[in-house]
Protein backbone atom coordinates (compact mmCIF):
# COMPACT_ATOMS: atom_id res chain seq x y z
CA UNK A 1 0.00 0.00 0.00
CA UNK A 2 1.81 2.79 -1.07
CA UNK A 3 1.17 6.97 -1.17
CA UNK A 4 -0.38 6.53 -4.58
CA UNK A 5 -2.96 3.94 -4.23
CA UNK A 6 -4.48 5.51 -1.18
CA UNK A 7 -4.83 8.58 -3.35
CA UNK A 8 -6.44 6.71 -6.25
CA UNK A 9 -8.72 4.60 -3.77
CA UNK A 10 -9.50 7.90 -2.13
CA UNK A 11 -10.30 9.78 -5.53
CA UNK A 12 -12.74 6.77 -6.72
CA UNK A 13 -14.43 6.27 -3.43
CA UNK A 14 -14.78 10.50 -3.18
CA UNK A 15 -13.45 10.63 0.21
CA UNK A 16 -11.25 13.60 0.77
CA UNK A 17 -8.12 12.66 2.77
CA UNK A 18 -6.11 15.58 4.84
CA UNK A 19 -2.85 15.39 3.58
CA UNK A 20 -1.31 15.40 7.01
CA UNK A 21 -2.80 12.35 7.38
CA UNK A 22 -1.92 10.81 4.74
CA UNK A 23 0.96 8.79 5.83
CA UNK A 24 -0.88 7.46 9.16
CA UNK A 25 -3.40 6.37 6.72
CA UNK A 26 -1.37 4.78 4.44
CA UNK A 27 0.35 2.90 7.28
CA UNK A 28 -3.16 2.31 8.88
CA UNK A 29 -4.49 -0.02 5.80
CA UNK A 30 -1.18 -1.17 5.17
CA UNK A 31 -1.81 -2.63 8.93
CA UNK A 32 -5.33 -3.73 7.75
CA UNK A 33 -4.61 -5.85 4.69
CA UNK A 34 -1.33 -7.61 6.67
CA UNK A 35 -4.27 -8.53 8.77
CA UNK A 36 -6.78 -9.76 6.14
CA UNK A 37 -3.56 -11.53 4.21
CA UNK A 38 -3.17 -14.05 7.01
CA UNK A 39 -6.36 -15.45 5.23
CA UNK A 40 -3.96 -16.22 2.45
CA UNK A 41 -2.37 -18.97 4.51
CA UNK A 42 -5.38 -21.26 4.91
CA UNK A 43 -6.12 -24.18 2.33
CA UNK A 44 -8.43 -23.20 0.37
CA UNK A 45 -8.15 -24.94 -3.25
CA UNK A 46 -10.84 -27.86 -2.32
CA UNK A 47 -13.45 -24.98 -1.13
CA UNK A 48 -16.33 -23.44 -3.22
CA UNK A 49 -16.22 -19.37 -3.27
CA UNK A 50 -18.42 -18.00 -0.77
CA UNK A 51 -20.69 -15.56 -2.01
CA UNK A 52 -22.56 -14.51 1.11
CA UNK A 53 -21.84 -15.95 4.75
CA UNK A 54 -25.30 -16.95 5.20
CA UNK A 55 -26.35 -20.43 4.10
CA UNK A 56 -29.52 -19.45 2.91
CA UNK A 57 -31.16 -18.61 -0.48
CA UNK A 58 -32.85 -15.17 -1.31
CA UNK A 59 -36.21 -14.92 -1.44
CA UNK A 60 -37.81 -13.45 -4.22
CA UNK A 61 -40.46 -11.01 -5.63
CA UNK A 62 -43.67 -11.89 -8.01
CA UNK A 63 -43.52 -8.80 -10.60
CA UNK A 64 -45.90 -6.51 -9.27
CA UNK A 65 -45.67 -2.58 -9.20
CA UNK A 66 -46.24 -1.52 -5.57
CA UNK A 67 -44.73 1.41 -5.26
CA UNK A 68 -46.69 4.90 -4.76
CA UNK A 69 -45.98 7.97 -6.21
CA UNK A 70 -43.27 9.67 -4.29
CA UNK A 71 -41.84 12.48 -6.81
CA UNK A 72 -42.69 15.42 -4.23
CA UNK A 73 -41.34 13.57 -1.15
CA UNK A 74 -38.54 12.22 -2.67
CA UNK A 75 -37.42 15.78 -4.41
CA UNK A 76 -37.54 17.63 -1.52
CA UNK A 77 -35.19 15.12 0.47
CA UNK A 78 -32.50 15.69 -2.70
CA UNK A 79 -29.41 17.92 -1.93
CA UNK A 80 -31.40 20.68 -4.69
CA UNK A 81 -33.88 19.96 -6.50
CA UNK A 82 -37.11 21.77 -8.79
CA UNK A 83 -40.25 20.49 -9.57
CA UNK A 84 -39.26 17.94 -11.73
CA UNK A 85 -35.52 16.68 -11.44
CA UNK A 86 -32.70 16.52 -8.85
CA UNK A 87 -30.39 18.93 -9.57
CA UNK A 88 -26.90 18.27 -9.63
CA UNK A 89 -23.69 19.99 -11.04
CA UNK A 90 -23.62 19.63 -14.60
CA UNK A 91 -21.93 16.82 -15.91
CA UNK A 92 -20.85 16.67 -18.96
CA UNK A 93 -19.35 13.92 -21.25
CA UNK B 1 -1.35 -5.00 -45.44
CA UNK B 2 -4.48 -6.40 -45.01
CA UNK B 3 -5.91 -6.35 -41.58
CA UNK B 4 -8.49 -8.68 -40.22
CA UNK B 5 -11.41 -7.09 -37.75
CA UNK B 6 -12.46 -8.63 -34.42
CA UNK B 7 -16.08 -7.21 -33.35
CA UNK B 8 -17.66 -8.28 -29.99
CA UNK B 9 -21.13 -7.05 -29.30
CA UNK B 10 -22.52 -6.53 -26.00
CA UNK B 11 -26.10 -5.64 -26.41
CA UNK B 12 -28.58 -4.72 -23.55
CA UNK B 13 -32.11 -5.74 -23.26
CA UNK B 14 -34.67 -3.89 -21.04
CA UNK B 15 -36.80 -6.93 -20.03
CA UNK B 16 -40.49 -6.70 -20.00
CA UNK B 17 -41.47 -6.93 -16.57
CA UNK B 18 -44.03 -4.40 -15.01
CA UNK B 19 -41.81 -3.88 -12.15
CA UNK B 20 -37.98 -3.24 -11.11
CA UNK B 21 -35.65 -5.60 -10.68
CA UNK B 22 -34.98 -5.14 -6.71
CA UNK B 23 -38.11 -2.78 -6.27
CA UNK B 24 -41.90 -2.73 -6.87
CA UNK B 25 -41.41 0.68 -8.81
CA UNK B 26 -42.87 0.63 -12.35
CA UNK B 27 -41.03 0.27 -15.69
CA UNK B 28 -43.30 1.92 -17.48
CA UNK B 29 -42.19 4.11 -20.32
CA UNK B 30 -42.35 8.01 -20.84
CA UNK B 31 -44.13 8.43 -17.51
CA UNK B 32 -43.90 11.54 -15.72
CA UNK B 33 -40.30 12.30 -14.42
CA UNK B 34 -39.84 10.74 -11.31
CA UNK B 35 -42.99 9.52 -10.33
CA UNK B 36 -41.69 6.00 -10.86
CA UNK B 37 -39.44 5.78 -8.19
CA UNK B 38 -39.48 3.33 -5.35
CA UNK B 39 -37.43 4.03 -2.28
CA UNK B 40 -34.66 1.00 -3.30
CA UNK B 41 -34.21 2.91 -6.92
CA UNK B 42 -33.31 5.58 -4.86
CA UNK B 43 -30.87 4.01 -2.79
CA UNK B 44 -32.00 5.20 0.75
CA UNK B 45 -30.36 4.17 4.05
CA UNK B 46 -32.07 1.29 5.72
CA UNK B 47 -33.85 -0.40 2.26
CA UNK B 48 -33.17 -4.08 1.23
CA UNK B 49 -33.32 -5.20 -2.34
CA UNK B 50 -35.25 -7.94 -3.09
CA UNK B 51 -34.69 -9.57 -6.62
CA UNK B 52 -37.99 -9.84 -9.30
CA UNK B 53 -38.49 -13.52 -10.08
CA UNK B 54 -40.01 -12.79 -13.24
CA UNK B 55 -36.82 -11.19 -14.76
CA UNK B 56 -35.14 -14.69 -13.56
CA UNK B 57 -37.91 -16.56 -16.00
CA UNK B 58 -37.26 -14.05 -18.98
CA UNK B 59 -33.54 -14.78 -18.88
CA UNK B 60 -33.90 -18.05 -18.69
CA UNK B 61 -35.92 -18.09 -21.80
CA UNK B 62 -33.19 -16.14 -23.78
CA UNK B 63 -30.76 -19.04 -22.31
CA UNK B 64 -32.96 -22.21 -23.32
CA UNK B 65 -33.84 -20.28 -26.78
CA UNK B 66 -29.77 -20.11 -26.94
CA UNK B 67 -29.26 -23.69 -26.12
CA UNK B 68 -27.14 -22.06 -23.65
CA UNK B 69 -26.20 -23.29 -20.07
CA UNK B 70 -28.43 -21.88 -16.84
CA UNK B 71 -27.35 -21.47 -14.05
CA UNK B 72 -29.55 -22.22 -11.43
CA UNK B 73 -27.63 -21.01 -8.72
CA UNK B 74 -27.35 -17.22 -9.74
CA UNK B 75 -25.57 -14.40 -7.58
CA UNK B 76 -25.26 -10.84 -7.64
CA UNK B 77 -22.19 -7.87 -7.52
CA UNK B 78 -21.67 -4.71 -6.80
CA UNK B 79 -20.28 -2.52 -9.79
CA UNK B 80 -19.25 0.34 -8.13
CA UNK B 81 -19.04 3.86 -9.93
CA UNK B 82 -20.06 7.33 -9.38
CA UNK B 83 -22.39 9.13 -11.60
CA UNK B 84 -25.40 11.51 -10.36
CA UNK B 85 -27.93 8.81 -12.20
CA UNK B 86 -26.65 5.62 -10.48
CA UNK B 87 -28.08 6.72 -6.79
CA UNK B 88 -26.70 3.76 -4.43
CA UNK B 89 -23.04 4.86 -6.06
CA UNK B 90 -22.78 1.35 -7.53
CA UNK B 91 -24.70 -1.08 -10.33
CA UNK B 92 -25.91 -4.51 -8.96
CA UNK B 93 -24.91 -6.55 -11.61
CA UNK B 94 -24.15 -10.54 -11.76
CA UNK B 95 -20.01 -10.59 -12.79
CA UNK B 96 -19.43 -13.99 -11.31
CA UNK B 97 -22.59 -16.43 -11.54
CA UNK B 98 -24.41 -14.92 -14.35
CA UNK B 99 -28.06 -16.49 -14.72
CA UNK B 100 -27.30 -17.92 -18.45
CA UNK B 101 -23.53 -19.28 -19.67
CA UNK B 102 -22.44 -20.09 -23.03
CA UNK B 103 -24.99 -20.12 -25.50
CA UNK B 104 -25.29 -19.71 -29.67
CA UNK B 105 -27.55 -17.90 -32.08
CA UNK B 106 -27.88 -18.61 -35.73
CA UNK B 107 -27.63 -14.88 -38.07
CA UNK B 108 -27.87 -14.61 -41.75
CA UNK B 109 -24.96 -12.73 -43.27
CA UNK B 110 -23.67 -12.02 -46.81
CA UNK B 111 -21.89 -14.97 -46.81
CA UNK B 112 -24.78 -17.33 -45.35
CA UNK B 113 -25.16 -18.69 -42.54
CA UNK B 114 -22.96 -18.09 -39.12
CA UNK B 115 -23.32 -19.48 -35.80
CA UNK B 116 -22.29 -16.20 -33.06
CA UNK B 117 -21.56 -17.73 -29.66
CA UNK B 118 -23.03 -15.95 -26.32
CA UNK B 119 -20.64 -15.69 -23.67
CA UNK B 120 -22.95 -15.16 -20.97
CA UNK B 121 -26.22 -13.14 -20.90
CA UNK B 122 -26.63 -11.62 -17.25
CA UNK B 123 -29.19 -9.59 -15.04
CA UNK B 124 -28.22 -6.12 -14.23
CA UNK B 125 -29.94 -2.93 -13.33
CA UNK B 126 -30.55 0.05 -15.42
CA UNK B 127 -29.13 3.47 -13.90
CA UNK B 128 -31.73 6.51 -14.28
CA UNK B 129 -31.57 9.57 -16.98
CA UNK B 130 -29.50 12.71 -16.95
CA UNK B 131 -31.09 15.55 -18.54
CA UNK B 132 -27.98 17.77 -19.67
CA UNK B 133 -28.99 20.17 -22.02
CA UNK B 134 -31.99 21.35 -19.61
CA UNK B 135 -30.94 23.88 -17.35
CA UNK B 136 -28.03 26.23 -16.92
CA UNK B 137 -24.78 24.83 -15.16
CA UNK B 138 -27.26 21.87 -13.82
CA UNK B 139 -27.92 18.48 -14.94
CA UNK B 140 -31.23 17.17 -14.15
CA UNK B 141 -31.89 13.42 -12.50
CA UNK B 142 -34.92 11.29 -13.57
CA UNK B 143 -34.71 8.07 -11.97
CA UNK B 144 -37.26 6.55 -13.47
CA UNK B 145 -35.62 4.34 -15.46
CA UNK B 146 -33.01 3.36 -12.42
CA UNK B 147 -33.45 -0.37 -11.10
CA UNK B 148 -35.12 -1.43 -14.44
CA UNK B 149 -34.02 -4.80 -15.50
CA UNK B 150 -31.58 -5.48 -18.46
CA UNK B 151 -30.22 -8.41 -19.96
CA UNK B 152 -26.69 -8.19 -21.11
CA UNK B 153 -26.14 -10.42 -24.18
CA UNK B 154 -22.29 -10.80 -24.63
CA UNK B 155 -20.82 -11.86 -27.42
CA UNK B 156 -17.67 -13.38 -28.40
CA UNK B 157 -15.61 -11.75 -30.62
CA UNK B 158 -16.42 -13.68 -33.50
CA UNK B 159 -18.23 -11.16 -35.56
CA UNK B 160 -16.00 -9.82 -38.67
CA UNK B 161 -17.62 -7.39 -40.32
CA UNK B 162 -20.12 -3.92 -39.47
CA UNK B 163 -22.48 -5.78 -41.31
CA UNK B 164 -22.44 -9.11 -39.64
CA UNK B 165 -22.71 -6.96 -36.40
CA UNK B 166 -25.70 -5.55 -37.65
CA UNK B 167 -27.02 -9.16 -38.78
CA UNK B 168 -26.00 -10.58 -35.11
CA UNK B 169 -27.94 -7.70 -33.27
CA UNK B 170 -31.29 -8.05 -35.71
CA UNK B 171 -30.79 -12.15 -35.18
CA UNK B 172 -30.77 -11.46 -31.22
CA UNK B 173 -34.01 -8.64 -31.61
CA UNK B 174 -35.82 -10.93 -33.56
CA UNK B 175 -35.25 -13.43 -31.05
CA UNK B 176 -36.11 -11.50 -27.91
CA UNK B 177 -39.18 -10.00 -29.41
CA UNK B 178 -40.51 -13.75 -30.31
CA UNK B 179 -39.55 -14.69 -26.76
CA UNK B 180 -41.83 -11.55 -25.64
CA UNK B 181 -38.82 -10.76 -23.09
CA UNK B 182 -38.40 -7.52 -24.47
CA UNK B 183 -40.02 -5.51 -26.94
CA UNK B 184 -37.34 -4.39 -29.06
CA UNK B 185 -38.05 -1.05 -29.71
CA UNK B 186 -34.92 1.14 -30.21
CA UNK B 187 -35.78 4.22 -30.25
CA UNK B 188 -37.25 4.07 -26.75
CA UNK B 189 -33.91 2.54 -26.06
CA UNK B 190 -35.33 -0.63 -25.14
CA UNK B 191 -32.34 -2.51 -26.97
CA UNK B 192 -28.94 -0.67 -26.78
CA UNK B 193 -25.41 -1.69 -27.98
CA UNK B 194 -21.60 -1.47 -26.89
CA UNK B 195 -19.47 -2.51 -29.35
CA UNK B 196 -15.50 -3.52 -28.82
CA UNK B 197 -13.70 -3.26 -32.35
CA UNK B 198 -10.29 -4.40 -32.60
CA UNK B 199 -8.13 -4.91 -35.82
CA UNK B 200 -5.09 -7.23 -36.10
CA UNK B 201 -2.86 -8.51 -39.05
CA UNK B 202 -4.61 -11.71 -40.61
CA UNK B 203 -1.84 -13.80 -39.54
CA UNK B 204 -1.45 -12.51 -35.68
CA UNK B 205 -2.86 -14.92 -33.11
CA UNK B 206 -3.31 -12.46 -30.54
CA UNK B 207 -6.25 -9.94 -30.35
CA UNK B 208 -4.99 -6.17 -31.03
CA UNK B 209 -5.78 -3.66 -28.33
CA UNK B 210 -9.86 -2.64 -28.61
CA UNK B 211 -11.72 0.41 -28.76
CA UNK B 212 -15.31 0.36 -27.18
CA UNK B 213 -18.37 2.38 -28.63
CA UNK B 214 -20.78 2.79 -26.41
CA UNK B 215 -24.34 2.99 -26.14
CA UNK B 216 -25.37 2.86 -30.01
CA UNK B 217 -29.22 2.73 -30.54
CA UNK B 218 -29.77 1.71 -34.36
CA UNK B 219 -28.70 -0.54 -37.11
CA UNK B 220 -27.31 2.30 -39.16
CA UNK B 221 -25.37 3.82 -36.48
CA UNK B 222 -23.89 0.55 -35.35
CA UNK B 223 -22.78 -0.10 -38.67
CA UNK B 224 -21.68 3.69 -39.83
CA UNK B 225 -20.02 3.42 -36.10
CA UNK B 226 -17.89 0.38 -36.93
CA UNK B 227 -16.54 1.00 -40.07
CA UNK B 228 -15.66 4.65 -38.74
CA UNK B 229 -13.66 2.95 -36.17
CA UNK B 230 -11.85 0.66 -38.51
CA UNK B 231 -10.35 3.30 -40.49
CA UNK B 232 -9.30 5.01 -37.64
CA UNK B 233 -7.66 1.87 -35.69
CA UNK B 234 -5.54 0.79 -39.25
CA UNK B 235 -4.62 4.68 -39.72
CA UNK B 236 -3.73 5.02 -36.05
CA UNK B 237 -1.41 1.60 -36.71
CA UNK B 238 -0.41 2.61 -40.23
CA UNK B 239 1.37 5.73 -38.77
CA UNK B 240 3.46 3.50 -36.65
CA UNK B 241 1.15 4.80 -33.00
CA UNK B 242 -0.95 2.16 -31.22
CA UNK B 243 -4.37 1.91 -30.49
CA UNK B 244 -5.41 3.36 -26.83
CA UNK B 245 -7.89 0.96 -24.88
CA UNK B 246 -10.54 3.61 -23.97
CA UNK B 247 -14.30 4.35 -24.56
CA UNK B 248 -15.35 6.38 -27.30
CA UNK B 249 -18.65 7.75 -28.42
CA UNK B 250 -20.03 7.68 -31.52
CA UNK B 251 -21.38 11.16 -33.04
CA UNK B 252 -23.94 10.14 -35.62
CA UNK B 253 -24.03 14.39 -36.48
CA UNK B 254 -20.37 14.33 -37.45
CA UNK B 255 -20.06 10.26 -38.44
CA UNK B 256 -17.00 9.74 -36.27
CA UNK B 257 -16.01 8.23 -32.48
CA UNK B 258 -14.26 10.04 -30.09
CA UNK B 259 -12.62 9.55 -27.22
CA UNK B 260 -15.17 9.76 -23.87
CA UNK B 261 -14.99 10.73 -19.95
CA UNK B 262 -11.67 11.75 -18.29
CA UNK B 263 -12.64 8.94 -15.68
CA UNK B 264 -11.72 6.36 -17.90
CA UNK B 265 -7.79 6.57 -16.45
CA UNK B 266 -9.84 5.71 -13.11
CA UNK B 267 -11.83 3.23 -14.31
CA UNK B 268 -11.41 0.56 -11.55
CA UNK B 269 -15.19 -0.93 -11.04
CA UNK B 270 -13.83 -2.91 -7.72
CA UNK B 271 -16.31 -5.56 -8.32
CA UNK B 272 -17.29 -8.22 -5.03
CA UNK B 273 -20.59 -10.11 -4.08
CA UNK B 274 -23.09 -7.65 -3.44
CA UNK B 275 -24.16 -8.51 0.75
CA UNK B 276 -27.60 -7.34 0.04
CA UNK B 277 -28.81 -10.16 -1.92
CA UNK B 278 -28.32 -13.91 -1.52
CA UNK B 279 -27.60 -16.44 -4.30
CA UNK B 280 -31.19 -17.22 -6.42
CA UNK B 281 -32.12 -20.22 -6.88
CA UNK B 282 -34.24 -21.61 -9.61
CA UNK B 283 -35.66 -24.81 -8.81
CA UNK B 284 -35.90 -27.65 -11.74
CA UNK B 285 -39.59 -27.33 -11.22
CA UNK B 286 -39.54 -23.95 -12.62
CA UNK B 287 -36.96 -24.35 -15.43
CA UNK B 288 -39.00 -27.25 -16.48
CA UNK B 289 -42.06 -25.22 -16.78
CA UNK B 290 -40.16 -22.47 -18.50
CA UNK B 291 -39.10 -25.07 -20.78
CA UNK B 292 -43.05 -26.25 -21.50
CA UNK B 293 -44.15 -23.35 -22.51
CA UNK B 294 -41.12 -21.54 -24.56
CA UNK B 295 -42.88 -19.65 -27.28
CA UNK B 296 -42.70 -21.18 -30.62
CA UNK B 297 -39.30 -19.22 -32.40
CA UNK B 298 -38.81 -17.89 -35.69
CA UNK B 299 -37.99 -21.14 -37.81
CA UNK B 300 -40.30 -23.53 -36.04
CA UNK B 301 -42.58 -20.69 -37.28
CA UNK B 302 -41.52 -20.72 -40.54
CA UNK B 303 -41.68 -24.57 -40.84
CA UNK B 304 -45.05 -24.75 -39.75
CA UNK B 305 -46.40 -22.14 -42.58
CA UNK B 306 -45.08 -23.84 -45.20
CA UNK B 307 -45.94 -27.16 -43.84
CA UNK B 308 -49.15 -26.88 -42.60
CA UNK B 309 -50.68 -24.16 -43.45
CA UNK B 310 -48.90 -24.39 -47.41
CA UNK B 311 -47.77 -20.68 -47.52
CA UNK B 312 -44.40 -20.46 -50.16
CA UNK B 313 -40.96 -20.49 -48.25
CA UNK B 314 -40.69 -17.14 -49.45
CA UNK B 315 -43.82 -15.95 -48.20
CA UNK B 316 -42.93 -17.65 -44.90
CA UNK B 317 -39.57 -16.45 -44.83
CA UNK B 318 -41.33 -12.55 -44.57
CA UNK B 319 -43.91 -13.30 -42.13
CA UNK B 320 -41.98 -15.17 -39.62
CA UNK B 321 -39.09 -12.43 -40.30
CA UNK B 322 -40.50 -10.14 -37.04
CA UNK B 323 -43.19 -11.10 -34.20
CA UNK B 324 -45.26 -8.23 -35.15
CA UNK B 325 -45.84 -9.66 -38.84
CA UNK B 326 -46.54 -13.04 -37.39
CA UNK B 327 -48.53 -11.83 -34.72
CA UNK B 328 -50.63 -9.87 -37.58
CA UNK B 329 -50.79 -12.99 -39.79
CA UNK B 330 -52.10 -15.33 -37.06
CA UNK B 331 -54.38 -13.01 -35.65
CA UNK B 332 -56.20 -12.24 -39.02
CA UNK B 333 -56.36 -15.52 -40.22
CA UNK B 334 -58.76 -16.47 -37.46
CA UNK B 335 -60.92 -13.86 -38.89
CA UNK B 336 -60.84 -15.86 -42.34
CA UNK B 337 -60.49 -19.59 -43.61
CA UNK B 338 -58.31 -17.75 -46.29
CA UNK B 339 -54.94 -17.96 -44.47
CA UNK B 340 -53.31 -18.02 -48.08
CA UNK B 341 -54.92 -15.01 -49.31
CA UNK B 342 -53.48 -13.38 -45.82
CA UNK B 343 -49.83 -14.34 -46.62
CA UNK B 344 -50.32 -13.10 -49.72
CA UNK B 345 -51.59 -9.49 -48.97
CA UNK B 346 -49.09 -9.07 -46.63
CA UNK B 347 -46.09 -9.86 -48.35
CA UNK B 348 -47.60 -8.26 -51.22
CA UNK B 349 -49.47 -4.88 -50.80
CA UNK B 350 -48.95 -4.45 -46.90
CA UNK B 351 -45.35 -4.95 -47.15
CA UNK B 352 -45.04 -2.48 -50.16
CA UNK B 353 -46.82 -0.52 -47.93
CA UNK B 354 -44.50 -0.69 -44.59
CA UNK B 355 -41.26 -0.48 -46.74
CA UNK B 356 -42.68 2.84 -48.28
CA UNK B 357 -43.15 4.70 -44.53
CA UNK B 358 -40.53 2.65 -43.32
CA UNK B 359 -42.57 1.38 -40.56
CA UNK B 360 -43.26 -1.70 -38.65
CA UNK B 361 -46.79 -3.31 -39.10
CA UNK B 362 -47.89 -3.07 -35.26
CA UNK B 363 -46.96 0.70 -35.96
CA UNK B 364 -50.04 0.97 -38.59
CA UNK B 365 -53.34 1.52 -38.09
CA UNK B 366 -54.47 -1.40 -39.94
CA UNK B 367 -55.57 -4.17 -36.77
CA UNK B 368 -55.72 -8.22 -37.27
CA UNK B 369 -59.33 -8.12 -36.93
CA UNK B 370 -60.10 -5.27 -39.97
CA UNK B 371 -57.27 -7.02 -42.00
CA UNK B 372 -58.80 -10.48 -41.40
CA UNK B 373 -62.36 -8.79 -42.26
CA UNK B 374 -61.07 -7.43 -45.88
CA UNK B 375 -59.82 -10.53 -46.76
CA UNK B 376 -62.95 -12.44 -45.79
CA UNK B 377 -64.94 -9.42 -47.76
CA UNK B 378 -62.60 -10.53 -50.82
CA UNK B 379 -63.61 -14.31 -50.24
CA UNK B 380 -67.55 -13.95 -49.73
CA UNK B 381 -67.29 -12.15 -52.71
CA UNK B 382 -68.64 -8.57 -51.67
CA UNK B 383 -65.66 -6.90 -52.80
CA UNK B 384 -63.46 -7.70 -56.10
CA UNK B 385 -59.57 -7.61 -54.95
CA UNK B 386 -59.50 -4.31 -56.99
CA UNK B 387 -62.07 -2.88 -54.58
CA UNK B 388 -60.26 -4.36 -51.83
CA UNK B 389 -57.05 -2.52 -52.60
CA UNK B 390 -58.51 0.99 -52.47
CA UNK B 391 -60.41 -0.44 -49.70
CA UNK B 392 -56.93 -1.27 -47.78
CA UNK B 393 -55.35 2.39 -48.72
CA UNK B 394 -58.34 4.39 -46.52
CA UNK B 395 -58.03 1.72 -43.76
CA UNK B 396 -54.12 2.33 -43.80
CA UNK B 397 -54.54 6.18 -43.77
CA UNK B 398 -57.44 5.97 -40.72
CA UNK B 399 -57.76 2.62 -39.38
CA UNK B 400 -62.01 2.89 -40.40
CA UNK B 401 -63.63 -0.15 -40.15
CA UNK B 402 -63.99 -2.72 -43.70
CA UNK B 403 -67.24 -2.84 -43.77
CA UNK B 404 -68.45 0.43 -42.70
CA UNK B 405 -65.66 2.13 -45.93
CA UNK B 406 -67.29 -0.30 -48.06
CA UNK B 407 -71.06 0.66 -46.91
CA UNK B 408 -70.36 4.64 -46.57
CA UNK B 409 -68.67 4.29 -50.25
CA UNK B 410 -71.01 1.89 -51.83
CA UNK B 411 -68.34 -0.33 -53.19
CA UNK B 412 -70.19 -3.60 -52.72
CA UNK B 413 -69.60 -5.57 -55.77
CA UNK B 414 -72.68 -6.19 -57.93
CA UNK B 415 -74.58 -9.18 -57.46
CA UNK B 416 -77.29 -8.45 -59.68
CA UNK B 417 -77.22 -10.51 -63.32
CA UNK B 418 -79.66 -8.71 -64.82
CA UNK B 419 -78.33 -5.07 -64.51
CA UNK B 420 -74.49 -6.92 -65.36
CA UNK B 421 -76.02 -7.93 -68.68
CA UNK B 422 -77.39 -4.72 -69.42
CA UNK B 423 -74.30 -3.04 -68.49
CA UNK B 424 -72.78 -5.14 -71.05
CA UNK B 425 -75.04 -4.65 -73.68
CA UNK B 426 -74.36 -1.11 -73.55
CA UNK B 427 -70.49 -1.56 -73.49
CA UNK B 428 -70.72 -3.66 -76.64
CA UNK B 429 -72.97 -1.40 -78.54
CA UNK B 430 -70.94 1.29 -78.02
CA UNK B 431 -67.87 -0.21 -79.07
CA UNK B 432 -69.49 -1.88 -82.31
CA UNK B 433 -65.86 -2.15 -84.63
CA UNK B 434 -64.18 -4.11 -81.81
CA UNK B 435 -67.29 -6.52 -81.57
CA UNK B 436 -66.46 -7.34 -85.19
CA UNK B 437 -63.09 -7.81 -84.75
CA UNK B 438 -63.64 -10.53 -81.84
CA UNK B 439 -66.46 -12.10 -84.30
CA UNK B 440 -64.02 -12.22 -86.87
CA UNK B 441 -61.49 -14.27 -84.57
CA UNK B 442 -59.56 -11.70 -82.27
CA UNK B 443 -60.35 -13.70 -79.15
CA UNK B 444 -57.98 -11.46 -77.08
CA UNK B 445 -60.69 -8.34 -77.21
CA UNK B 446 -62.78 -9.99 -74.34
CA UNK B 447 -60.66 -8.33 -72.30
CA UNK B 448 -60.76 -4.93 -73.26
CA UNK B 449 -64.66 -5.36 -72.94
CA UNK B 450 -64.35 -7.25 -69.53
CA UNK B 451 -62.18 -3.94 -68.81
CA UNK B 452 -64.76 -1.89 -69.63
CA UNK B 453 -67.67 -3.24 -67.45
CA UNK B 454 -65.21 -2.58 -64.94
CA UNK B 455 -64.65 0.73 -65.83
CA UNK B 456 -68.30 1.49 -66.17
CA UNK B 457 -68.93 -0.17 -62.41
CA UNK B 458 -65.95 1.60 -61.30
CA UNK B 459 -64.59 -1.96 -60.52
CA UNK B 460 -67.49 -3.30 -58.38
CA UNK B 461 -68.12 -5.69 -60.69
CA UNK B 462 -66.68 -9.23 -60.20
CA UNK B 463 -64.58 -9.70 -63.42
CA UNK B 464 -65.47 -13.60 -63.45
CA UNK B 465 -68.93 -12.88 -64.05
CA UNK B 466 -68.45 -10.36 -66.13
CA UNK B 467 -66.49 -12.55 -68.48
CA UNK B 468 -69.07 -15.49 -68.24
CA UNK B 469 -71.84 -12.82 -69.11
CA UNK B 470 -69.75 -11.13 -72.35
CA UNK B 471 -68.78 -14.43 -73.76
CA UNK B 472 -72.73 -15.71 -73.49
CA UNK B 473 -74.10 -12.09 -75.44
CA UNK B 474 -71.41 -12.47 -78.27
CA UNK B 475 -71.61 -16.14 -78.56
Amino acid sequence: MDKKTVTTISYLSRLKIDPEKEEKITNDLENIIKFVDQLNDAETSDIEPLTNPLEKTAKTRTDQVTAKNLKKELLEIGPSSNEDYFLVPRVVE
Amino acid sequence: MIWETVIGLEIHAQLSTKSKLFSGGSTKFGAESNTHVDLVDMGLPGVLPVANKEAFYKAIKFGLATGAQINQISSFDRKNYFYPDLPKGYQITQMTKPIVEKGSIKVSTENGEKIINITRAHLEEDAGKSIHDLFEGETGVDLNRAGTPLLEIVSEPEISTAKEAVAYFKAIRQLVTFLDICDGNMAQGSMRCDVNVSIKKIDDKELGTRAELKNINSFKFIEKAINFEIERQIAVIESGESVVQETRLYDSDKNETRSMRSKEEANDYRYFPCPDLLPVVISDKELNEIKDNLPELPEEKQNRYISEIGLESSEAKIISSSKAMADMFEEASKKTDDAKMIAKWLVGDISALLNKENIEIDESKLSPENFGKLIKRISDNTISGKIAKSVLEEVWENGNDVDEIIKAKGLIQIQDESLLEQIAIQVLDSNPDQVAAYRSGKDKLLGFFVGQVMKETQGKANPKSVNVILKKILS
